[in-house]
C-alpha cells in the first residue's frame, strides 16, 4: 500500500458515482452521434458502411454495454443504501467498478483479449475525452480501483468462499432469497460432487437429476398457471439458472431450455398447441431440443436450406443440421425450415414442432427419416451435441407453429430476449463458480509461508472477479425486469450477454492461473469450468454478432 | 393431530462466526441468517409425519425479531400449515422460550411439540427439556427415529453409550438429533404457495409471559489462538520438555 493512497471507501462515493454515470452518458451521446455520421447514407443507416466502419460501430456497442453497466451498478448501490445494506463490501465494489471501468472508456475497452477500442476509434476528440475525465469521473479514475481498494475488499471478502456471498444482491423480494438458498443448497448437494466425473466420463447429466428438477418445479418457473407452470418472473428464472450453472453449465441450461420453448409456443402457437405441450414442457414431461443451425447457417439464419414440403396432410423435412445440443434425449424438437423455395429470405422461414422417440442404447436416433451423430467438444458437455440428417422425415402439418407458413423467424426473434437473459445468467453463474474455485484454493495454498490469496496479485483478481461479476449479475436482472414488464429489452439483454460471457472467461482464465500447474490438471474443476467458459462468447449470438445487433438497435431509429 | 414445530433463526452454519469489536456478542450485522439446521430436521419430520396420515397439521412457531418471519416462510415453503411469529426484540433465554411455547402449546393444543435438539447460536440444549417439564408431558430428546403407532410413540435417541429406546404416550416433546432425516429442498412451487399461507403474530405480553432477561452477557472472547508447535531433537529432549515444561509426566 502506498501511503498517498485514501483509505478506501471513498467518502461521498454515491454523488461521485451518480456524476460519473451522467458523464459516461454525454460521452456516449457523442460517441453515437460520432458512428451515426459515419455509418449513415441518404438519412438511413447503411449496412455497407456499417460493416467498413464494424470496429467503430461496436465499440460504440460495448461503450453502451459500460455505460448501462456502470447505470445499474449505481441503481444497485442507491437501492442498498435505501434499505441499509449499502455495507463495506458493497461500497468497494462501486468505487472499484467505477474506478475500472471509467478508466477503460478513457483508456480502451478490450472488445476481445487483441482488440481494444479507444475514444479515437469512435471518432472522439480529445476534447470530449477531456470532458469525459472530470469530476466523478476524475477521482474515481485516479482514487477509485487502487491496490489498496482491491485489497481492502479482499480481506472483506475472506470467508466469502463459504458462503458465495460476494455481496449483497439487492433483491427487493425475500422470496427471490429463498429461491436462491434452496437452489444453492439442491447445487452443493446434488451437482457439486458430481459434475466434474460426468464432465471427464463426458455422460449425459442422469435422469434421476432431471426428474429432481423437475420435482423442484424448475421446467415450469415461467410457464403460466394457467398452462402447468409457476408464473414466476424473469428475475427468478435468472436467479435458478445461475446457481444450478455456479454448480454446472449444463445443469443450468437443461434447466431453463424448456422455459425458452415454450415461451416459443406461448407467443406463436395456436390455443390447441399451447395446450398441448406447455403443460408438459413445464412438468418435465417433454424434453424440448432446439434445431436451428446448419453446417452453412450460424449467424446468418436467412440462408438456411433445410427444406420442408407440404405433401397432403405432413410435411417432408430434408436437409442437414448441426450443433443441436441434447438431441438424443430430448422428446420434441423446435425445428426451423424454409417451407417456401421462392423465398431465399428471412420470410420463407417456419417453424415446425416435430416429435422424435428417445435415443436407445444402441441407436440414438431411432426415427424414420433422422439419423445424427455426435460432436466431440471441449467442454459444454452433459447433454451432447449432435449433428443431424434429415432425410424425407414427416412431421404432420398440424404441428406447425401458429399454422401459419413463413412466421418462422419472427416467432423465433420473439424469444430472443429471454434466450439471451437467460444465456447472461448462465453466464453469470459460472462466473460465479470460477470466482469460488479460485478464491478456495487461493486459501488453501500455502507459498512463502501463507495462503496466496494473501498476495496482492492473487487476493486482487478475486476481488476485481467479485467486482465484475457484480456488474454483469446487476445488468442481467436489470434486462429481465424490463422483461418482466413488457418492456422491449432487447438491446438490454444483449449487452448483459455480452457482458457476462466476457466476465465468465477473465473469471475461468484467472482463477485457473490462481491454480498454477494444478489449473491444467483435469483433475481440478477450474479446469473444466474454463471449458464451459469459452462457449458463452459463441453461442446465442456470438460477441462479434451481438455487438453489431447491438449497434444497430442503438443507431437506427426505434419504432 | 397437530404438530408444533418451534423453529430459531440463527447465522447461517456456513458462516464464520466473528465476535463484535466491543466484545457485547458476534457480529450479525449484514451477516447471512437461516433455519437453525436441527429445526429444518424437526420440520422435515412433521411433514413426513402428516404425509403419513399421523398427524393433520403442521404449524411452525417462532420467538424473535421481525425478520424471523423469513425463517417461518421457509418452514412454510417446505411445507408447514401454518406459522405463529412471537414477535420481540429481546434477546430470548431458553426458560423465557419454554414459557412461550407452553402459552402456544395451551392454545393450540398440539399431539407433539417436534423441535431442534438445540441452535447451533447458542448451543443451549435447554428449551425442550423445559418446556416438557413447563407441561409436565413426557420427552424425548436427541431423536433418531420416531415411530407412531396408533398414539404410543417408540423414539430412538442417540446417547453417550449408543442408542436407547423409548416408548411413551401422547402429548410428548421430542427434540430431534441429525441423523433422523435428511430435509427436503423446498420447491418452487412450494415456495409461491407458502406465500399465501397464513402468519400470526403475537407478542410476549399477549401470551402473559414475561421474557425479561435473568443472566447478563458480560463479555465474549473469540477462542484462544493456538501457539506454534515445536519440534523435539530427540526422544531424552521430548521426556523433559513433558516433565518441566507441560508437567504432565
Amino acid at each position: 500500500m502506498t501511503t498517498q493512497d485514501p483509505t478506501p471507501p471513498l467518502d461521498d462515493l454515491l454523488e461521485l458515482t451518480g456524476d460519473a454515470v451522467r458523464s459516461t452518458e454525454t460521452l456516449l451521446s457523442q460517441a453515437h452521434d460520432h458512428v451515426l455520421g459515419q455509418v449513415t447514407k441518404n438519412g438511413r443507416v447503411d449496412s455497407g458502411l456499417l460493416e467498413a466502419e464494424q470496429l467503430a460501430a461496436h465499440g460504440f456497442a460495448w461503450l453502451a454495454t459500460y455505460t448501462e453497466s456502470l447505470r445499474q451498478l449505481h441503481g444497485w448501490a442507491e437501492r442498498l443504501a435505501a434499505s441499509d445494506r449499502f455495507g463495506t463490501v458493497e461500497k468497494l465494489i462501486l468505487q472499484i467498478g467505477f474506478g475500472e471501468y471509467c478508466s477503460q472508456i478513457c483508456g480502451g475497452i478490450p472488445l476481445s483479449q487483441v482488440e481494444i477500442i479507444r475514444p479515437r476509434d469512435m471518432g472522439l476528440t480529445s476534447q470530449q475525452t477531456h470532458g469525459f475525465f472530470k469530476g466523478g469521473v476524475k477521482r474515481l479514475v485516479t482514487e477509485g480501483n487502487t491496490a489498496a481498494a482491491r485489497m481492502a475488499l479482499a480481506r472483506a471478502l475472506e470467508d466469502a468462499n463459504e458462503t458465495g456471498d460476494y455481496g449483497a444482491l439487492g433483491f427487493d423480494d425475500d422470496m427471490l432469497d429463498m429461491v436462491r438458498d434452496q437452489f444453492r443448497r439442491f447445487t452443493r448437494e446434488q451437482i457439486d460432487p458430481h459434475c466434474h466425473q460426468w464432465h471427464l466420463n463426458d455422460e449425459l447429466i442422469p435422469m434421476t437429476v432431471i426428474d429432481q428438477m423437475a420435482e423442484l418445479g424448475v421446467f415450469g418457473l415461467t410457464v403460466p398457471e394457467q398452462w402447468g407452470g409457476l408464473g414466476m418472473s424473469k428475475t427468478a428464472m435468472c436467479v435458478v439458472t445461475e446457481e444450478l450453472s455456479r454448480g454446472y453449465i449444463g445443469v443450468g441450461s437443461l434447466g431453463t431450455r424448456s422455459e425458452i420453448a415454450a415461451e416459443l409456443i406461448r407467443l406463436g402457437g395456436t390455443d390447441a398447441q399451447k395446450e398441448h405441450y406447455l403443460p408438459k414442457l413445464a412438468s418435465g414431461e417433454i424434453l424440448p431440443t432446439a434445431v436451428f443451425t446448419e453446417p452453412n447457417t450460424g449467424s446468418d439464419l436467412g440462408s438456411l436450406q433445410t427444406r420442408a414440403e407440404r405433401r397432403g396432410d405432413s410435411y417432408r423435412v430434408t436437409g442437414n443440421k448441426t450443433w443441436i445440443t441434447h438431441a438424443a434425449r430430448s422428446d420434441l424438437m423446435t425445428l426451423l425450415v424454409r417451407t417456401d423455395r421462392d423465398e431465399p429470405g428471412y420470410k420463407g422461414l417456419s417453424m415446425l414442432l416435430a416429435s422424435k422417440p428417445r435415443g436407445t442404447e444402441g441407436d440414438d436416433f431411432p426415427a424414420q427419416g433422422m439419423s445424427g451423430g455426435e460432436i466431440g467438444v471441449l467442454g459444454y458437455r452433459g447433454m451432447k451435441e449432435y449433428e443431424l440428417r434429415f432425410d424425407d422425415f414427416q412431421v404432420p402439418s398440424e404441428n406447425l407453429l401458429g399454422q401459419v407458413e413463413g412466421q418462422g423467424f419472427k416467432q423465433l426473434m420473439a424469444t430472443f430476449e429471454s434466450a439471451r437473459i437467460q444465456t447472461a445468467a448462465r453466464a453469470v453463474g459460472v462466473a460465479q463458480n470460477a470466482m469460488e474455485l479460485g478464491h478456495t484454493y487461493a486459501r488453501e495454498r500455502i507459498q512463502f509461508g501463507k495462503p496466496i490469496y494473501e498476495f496482492p496479485r492473487i487476493g486482487g483478481k478475486i476481488a476485481w472477479m467479485a467486482v465484475e461479476t457484480m456488474m454483469a449479475r446487476q445488468l442481467s436482472y436489470f434486462a429481465a425486469r424490463e422483461r418482466d414488464q413488457d418492456r422491449r429489452c432487447d438491446i438490454q439483454a444483449g449487452m448483459a450477454k455480452l457482458l457476462a460471457a466476457r466476465v465468465a472467461w477473465s473469471n475461468a482464465d484467472n482463477a485457473l492461473q490462481i491454480h498454477g500447474g494444478n489449473g491444467y490438471a483435469l483433475e481440478f474443476p477450474i479446469s473444466r469450468v474454463l471449458c464451459d467458459a469459452r462457449i458463452l462468447n459463441i453461442f446465442e449470438g456470438a460477441a462479434e454478432i451481438q455487438s453489431n445487433v447491438i449497434a444497430r438497435g442503438l443507431l437506427s431509429p426505434r419504432n | 393431530m397437530k404438530v408444533l414445530v418451534p423453529v430459531k433463526r440463527v447465522i447461517d452454519a456456513n458462516i464464520k462466526v466473528r465476535v463484535k469489536a466491543d466484545q457485547s456478542g458476534v457480529e450479525t450485522n449484514n451477516v447471512k441468517m437461516a433455519m437453525n439446521p436441527f429445526c429444518e430436521i424437526a420440520v422435515e419430520e412433521a411433514i413426513r409425519m402428516r404425509e403419513s396420515g399421523s398427524a393433520e397439521e403442521v404449524i411452525v412457531v417462532a420467538a424473535g425479531t421481525t425478520q424471523a418471519q423469513e425463517t417461518l416462510r421457509t418452514g412454510l415453503a417446505m411445507g408447514a400449515d401454518r406459522a405463529i411469529l412471537i414477535e420481540t426484540d429481546v434477546a430470548l433465554e431458553p426458560l423465557s422460550v419454554a414459557k412461550l411455547l407452553k402459552a402456544v402449546v395451551d392454545k393450540e393444543d398440539p399431539g407433539i411439540v417436534l423441535m431442534g435438539k438445540q441452535a447451533i447460536d447458542g448451543d443451549n440444549n435447554q428449551t425442550g427439556q423445559m418446556l416438557a417439564a413447563l407441561l409436565d408431558w413426557p420427552q424425548g430428546a436427541f431423536a433418531s427415529k420416531i415411530e407412531n403407532n396408533d398414539g404410543t410413540l417408540r423414539v430412538v435417541r442417540e446417547v453417550d453409550a449408543g442408542l436407547e429406546t423409548l416408548s411413551m404416550s401422547l402429548p410428548a416433546v421430542l427434540t430431534v438429533d441429525l441423523r433422523l432425516n435428511d430435509p427436503r429442498y423446498a420447491s418452487l412451487p412450494n415456495i409461491m404457495k407458502a406465500k399465501r399461507k397464513p402468519l400470526d403474530t403475537v407478542t410476549p405480553a399477549d401470551l402473559n409471559v414475561d421474557v425479561t432477561p435473568r443472566v447478563m452477557v458480560v463479555k465474549v472472547d473469540e477462542p484462544p489462538a493456538r501457539d506454534a508447535g515445536i519440534i523435539v531433537a530427540d526422544v531424552t529432549e521430548l521426556v523433559d520438555k513433558l516433565r518441566n515444561e507441560a508437567k504432565v509426566i
